[in-house]
């Protein structure tokens, strides 16, 4: 589907909806929808809570100590961020702070504050405010349990990252760089450690489970393992993004069908993590889908380092031997697309004309003979991920199959997925399923991944310091043509090297019954619901 | 605790099994004096018993599909693990008896190849748990004192954590596969088997015919095998025959959770753990494999309480 | 009768230690190392070794046995590794829902059970009695996973008349209290709230309660008829008292016994029965956590879990030792164990 395509439909989607809400404001073609106010008042009453189902309890509801997005749905809620993304895509838009003025070197950053903001407990979220809730994620304060600190603010051994940050009054943030870096106004942005936390909860030591932010929603309880209840923050700062609804309640539901029948039986308003073999149930009963491109990839890796993958023609033949077409046809549907390319479609350096390894069950039946490769072991995951809506073991079996037909024999070893982590760092293996959520809409957040010394980000053990170049120019490159050449660069070595084989890119699929207006899933896997009503 | 749970150990056959007997009782006597014709009795019974005699059919056919279907896998309807995308979740027709499952593959066949797993899971596993139980009931029960308190200390502690928990931390710890399964599935049914046993040679023990095999100089092991374990033997089949059903069962719970077989290897728990997810797109994914576990289930019970009842006289008068 | 508690209080003792060194054995020997679970996929070696250090993982094992067994002698389990709370708060949490389904599921199974037990052994080889022992063999034989399953589909997924996941509508939700909802909602007369907490519960206590619905129906009937078959039983209706009274008051009484042990050993059942039954229905307790902290090598979480269930095991056969003590006087309280 090529991009134009893609936004027609964007564009016919952007359309039905207006005809279910019947407001006006929508412009198409992807563009911001109207603001959540005002919106819904014209069909009537607005009901006072909505319900949303979600598959596992969140990690933690600090952004500090989180890693997962059944958190970040939830934090998205509470929280604000010094920056923001676009409701609908990773443009990078004012939140907290206006969008700053970067020096000549790239290296400092100064943000201008906005005044009068409060936290839910009433008190200042300013410059101050900020810099506390960055600075206990750098080092020396960083702890080890700070998951994705290093990631958004960096680390002094990889010289990358903030160096310094500080308040000289209220209302300027400075931040200085270590490093010139592209990427880093997206990080500011992100739903993972950006978020701002009062000083207060991480004072009082419990901002995991009594999470205060400055967000729209304000946390009001946590029942683990069944839901979570918020409420309005009567006084958010901003009006485009006051909440109508009183009470947003979060409801743990881990079975994919029993979120569905949950949904059809009326007791949720809407859920996600669904797989194409529900949508017509869910429709069935009325029920409204949604579904966008999602900013994923799902993929195969191989053992580059050692074992009979680390042969190229070896992992040539592999993806010889799976039609990986038929297969994201038969086990996801319309719900995904076939991955061409490690970026999705729709991220800015993609190249059409990159080709992956075409479907050859006879070359690689030969191949394998001339190699003697009958048998080899698959990791794989259990659980259901956003980037595989059916789990990790029907897709390794389905893989096995095709293998099957050209002689190999492989053996799957699957695990949950918290577990699985770890077997990928600790265990032998040939191949194994993985795949990638983008945090923050910039390239080097996938190109990256086979350039990281970090085995848990690299699971395929790819080293080639050509493309290692390559991600260090694209990093310190500004945005640009010279900048999408160089990971079309990348992309096209990832099709001829085939360190992994690419899967599918799968959209982001969710549901809502029809009284709820306004919805929409960000690409990076969070709910705004601020922005949704639901007509009573 | 012990000697109230003994009897409730007993009791979780459900019905008064022979081994509430009192020490005098009948076919204990009977049992050491002329052994065939306690078991020409119980064949008998069990014949005249016609729910017992069909769950016999059901197993006996259930066997000799697994064996059928192990020897000669090409006399299935169609390979089990031959994949076809193309044929994703079809429903019942006259190709596919029982539809097919998310890979295309044919339910039909894949449960009779299941039935493989299950009775292995259901016959190994019972065999372990039978073996170390009975060894250890026949020590602690017939040695006594110290070696009896140590080891019954030990069935308490491992019957007070719910056995499908303890299966389930055996599998996290040692990964899947069948294999792990029975051992798992075996190891926590063993508290059973040496409650049962112990009680029972506690009874037997003060029997005359046991205090003169002692006075004319028999061993210790001697009189277990020869004189006491023959007399406990009738409570074991039972017990091992109702066992049988419940291991069949764990290993379906721990194949629903997720931690049962390889793939592509054919499970009931585990298929109808897969179909689960997909109840309304394609319920037959979901319906069939718990037919089949319920109806082997089912079958096992009516046997063990068919043989029960067959060597108790008492119930067979009802 | 004091000294015999007291007693048996004791003899749990060595028990509850024994678990406490099983569960730590199987985890800590067996499973994955929880340091990349807990630190994510960007922490380094050194972060994770780190962790280990500071998580006390890379001392002697029987170290960390006793630093476990002398925090949990003082009430301390430890943290989660996965959420940082501590691990009492984890449970207790999620705890009184396990406990008000299981405590539903064994009224539901009493009740329907002890009835049809009655009525069967009274209408002995009648028609009543091959239906309801054809139900209770169904009832042993059907996985609790399916029969749950399927009463989802029922109920929820074709007639829509109860929810199919969930104990209660969040904001309805009573705080603090017992923790039992039903109990919590009665209290305090919002009836708004105990009707949604009662439709949540049916559903996971009637597919709980399958299994040892019919294990109490087939210890009933074969309890009735035994003493059915009993002299005085005989005697009584020979001296003319009606048969009702007789089944209540003669038969009923005594065929008890051996029913509250199968009641009481069904209660510990139902802890491990819970786990799949939370499972299929969402339901926010303690077995479903267990299985996922299992997976996810929480070794504090799981400990504390198993032990909790242990203490709730051997108290539940206490109790029902010494109903089963206060029935049959026969019992003498100082007897051996034999």
């Amino acid at each position: 589907m090529s991009i134009k395509e893609m936004s027609r439909r964007r564009f016919i989607e952007a359309m039905g909806a207006v005809s279910v809400i019947g407001a006006t404001g929508l412009a198409g073609c992807g563009s911001q929808r109207a603001g959540g106010s005002g919106s819904a008042s014209a069909s009537g009453e607005i009901a006072d809570t909505i319900t949303f189902a979600q598959g596992a309890d969140p990690r933690g509801l600090d952004p500090a100590y989180v890693d997962d997005g059944e958190s970040a749905k939830v934090m998205s809620n509470i929280y604000d961020t010094v920056l923001k993304f676009d409701v609908e895509t990773t443009e990078v838009l004012p939140s907290l702070g206006e969008m700053p003025d970067i020096s000549d070197d790239g290296l400092t950053y100064t943000f201008k504050i906005r005044e009068g903001v409060k936290f839910h407990d009433g008190t200042d979220c300013d410059a101050n405010a900020i810099v506390t809730s960055i600075t206990r994620q750098l080092e020396p304060n960083r702890t080890e349990d700070m998951p994705y600190a290093s990631f958004v603010f960096g680390s002094e051994s990889t010289n990358s990252g903030i160096a310094s940050i500080e308040a000289p009054d209220a209302t300027t943030l400075v931040i200085t760089l270590r490093a010139p870096s592209t990427p880093f106004i997206r990080n500011m942005a992100m739903t993972l450690a950006a978020p701002i936390v009062a000083p207060s909860a991480i004072e009082a030591g419990d901002s995991n489970e009594n999470p205060i932010g400055s967000g729209p929603y304000k946390f009001v309880s946590w029942t683990k393992g069944d839901s979570i209840v918020l409420e309005a923050n009567e006084d958010y700062w901003d009006e485009e993004h006051k909440s109508q609804t009183k009470n947003a309640v979060f409801r743990i539901i881990a079975e994919n069908s029993s979120r569905v029948t949950a949904l059809n039986n009326g007791e949720v308003d809407m859920i996600d993590g669904i797989d194409a073999s529900v949508v017509d149930t869910i429709t069935g009963a009325g029920n409204e889908l949604f579904e966008e491109d999602g900013m994923n990839i799902n993929y195969m890796a191989f053992r580059n380092d050692s074992g009979v993958f680390a042969d190229l023609e070896a992992r040539r033949a592999f993806c010889q031997a799976v039609n990986v077409e038929e297969m994201v046809q038969s086990l996801y549907g319309d719900y995904a697309g076939v991955a061409n390319s490690v970026m999705p479609l729709w991220m800015a350096p993609y190249d059409e004309d990159i080709q992956q390894t075409a479907y050859d069950p006879e070359a690689a039946q030969a191949k394998f003979a001339e190699l003697g490769i009958t048998s080899c072991t698959m990791l794989t995951y259990t659980n259901v991920r956003p980037y595989n809506s059916i789990g990790g073991q029907p897709l390794a079996e389905a893989i096995q199959g095709y293998l099957r037909e050209v002689g190999v024999e492989m053996e799957i070893v699957s695990y949950d997925w918290t577990t699985y982590q770890t077997k990928v760092e600790t265990d032998a293996f040939d191949c194994c399923l993985y795949g990638w959520v983008g945090d923050n809409g910039d390239p080097d957040n996938f190109m990256n991944l086979l350039a990281d010394e970090n085995v848990s980000m690299n699971v395929g053990r790819y080293r080639n310091d050509e493309y290692n170049a390559l991600i260090q120019q694209g990093l310190t490159t500004p945005d640009g043509d010279d900048r999408d050449a160089i990971y079309k660069q990348c992309e096209q070595m990832v099709a001829d090297e085939m360190p992994w084989m690419l899967i599918s890119h799968s959209k982001n699929l969710a549901a809502y019954a029809p009284s709820i207006n306004n919805f929409y899933y960000h690409p990076t896997g969070v709910v705004h619901l601020e922005l949704i009503t639901k007509t009573a | 605790m012990a000697e109230l749970i003994n009897d409730a150990a007993v009791l979780r056959e459900e019905e008064p099994a022979p081994s509430q007997m009192p020490p005098e009782a009948p076919e204990g006597e009977r049992a050491a004096q002329k052994p065939e014709s306690l078991w020409k009795d119980m064949w008998y019974s069990l014949t005249q018993n016609k729910p017992a005699m069909v769950s016999l059919v059901v197993i006996s056919l259930l066997v000799i599909i697994a064996i059928v279907t192990a020897i000669a896998p090409q006399v299935l309807p169609c390979d089990p693990y031959q994949q076809d995308l193309s044929q994703s979740f079809e429903g019942p027709s006259a190709e596919h008896w029982f539809g097919t499952d998310q890979q295309g593959r044919d339910i039909f066949s894949r449960i009779l190849i299941g039935s493989q797993i299950s009775l292995t899971v259901g016959l190994l596993s019972v065999a372990i748990s039978l073996t170390i139980g009975v060894a250890l009931g026949a020590i602690a029960g017939y040695k006594g004192g110290i070696v009896d308190t140590i080891i019954m200390r030990f069935m308490d502690m491992m019957l007070a954590i719910p056995s499908i928990l303890l299966a389930i931390a055996f599998m996290a710890a040692l990964g899947r596969g069948i294999d792990k399964a029975i051992i798992a599935i075996g190891f926590v049914s063993i508290p059973e088997y040496a409650r049962i046993v112990r009680s029972q040679i506690l009874a037997v023990k003060q029997t005359d015919y046991v205090a003169a095999a002692r006075v004319i100089g028999d061993s210790d092991a001697t009189i277990i095998f020869r004189h006491v374990l023959p007399n406990v033997l009738p409570s074991i089949i039972v017990r091992a025959t109702l066992g049988i059903s419940g291991a069949i069962l764990d290993a379906a719970a721990l194949g629903f959770l997720g931690l049962g077989v390889q793939p592509p290897a054919a499970e009931w728990g585990d298929m109808l753990g897969r179909g689960r997810n997909y109840i309304f797109r394609a319920p037959h994914a979901m319906i069939f494999p718990g037919l089949a576990i319920t109806i082997t289930v089912l079958a096992f019970n009516l046997l063990g309480d068919g043989i029960r009842d067959a060597f108790d006289p008492k119930a067979r008068k009802r | 009768m004091l000294k015999y508690i007291i007693k048996r209080i004791l003899l749990a003792i060595p028990v509850l230690l024994g678990v406490s060194i099983l569960v730590f054995l199987i985890m800590r020997v067996f499973s994955a190392d929880p340091a990349p679970v807990v630190l994510g996929q960007h922490a380094t070696a050194e972060a994770m070794e780190a962790w280990r250090d500071a998580n006390g993982l890379n001392d002697p094992i029987i170290v960390q046995y006793f630093d476990f067994l002398t925090g949990a002698l003082t009430g301390d389990l430890g943290e989660s590794y996965y959420t940082h709370t501590p691990v009492i708060q984890e449970l207790m949490s999620r705890f009184p829902a396990t406990v008000e389904l299981a405590l539903v599921a064994i009224v539901i199974a009493t009740v329907v059970g002890i009835v049809l037990g009655v009525v069967s052994a009274v209408h002995k080889n009648t028609f009543i009695d091959g239906v309801s022992m054809i139900f209770a063999l169904i009832g042993v034989s059907m996985p609790i996973f399916w029969s749950g399953i399927l009463l989802i589909i029922l109920f929820a997924g074709v007639l829509h008349v109860l929810p199919s996941s969930g104990r209660i509508d969040p904001l309805l939700a009573p705080v603090g209290g017992t923790g039992l909802y039903l109990i919590d909602t009665l209290l305090s007369g919002d009836f708004e709230a105990f009707s949604d907490a009662l439709s949540h519960i049916i559903l996971p206590a009637l597919a709980l309660s399958l299994y040892s619905m019919a294990v109490i129906t087939r210890m009933t009937r074969s309890s009735m008829l035994d003493t059915l078959n009993e002299d005085y039983v005989r005697t009584a209706r020979a001296k003319g008292l009606r048969r009702g009274r007789v089944n209540r008051h003669h038969a009923l009484r005594n065929a008890m016994l051996p029913i509250t042990t199968v009641i009481g050993l069904q209660l510990g059942g139902l802890l491990g029965g819970a786990m799949l039954t939370e499972t299929v229905f969402a339901w926010p307790g303690i077995g479903k956590y267990v299985v996922d902290c299992i997976l996810k090598s929480d070794f504090p979480v799981v400990q504390g879990a198993v032990l909790l269930i242990g203490v709730i095991f051997i108290i539940v056969n206490l109790v029902v030792d010494v109903i089963y003590a206060y029935l049959d006087p026969r019992i003498k309280y100082s007897q051996e164990e034999g």
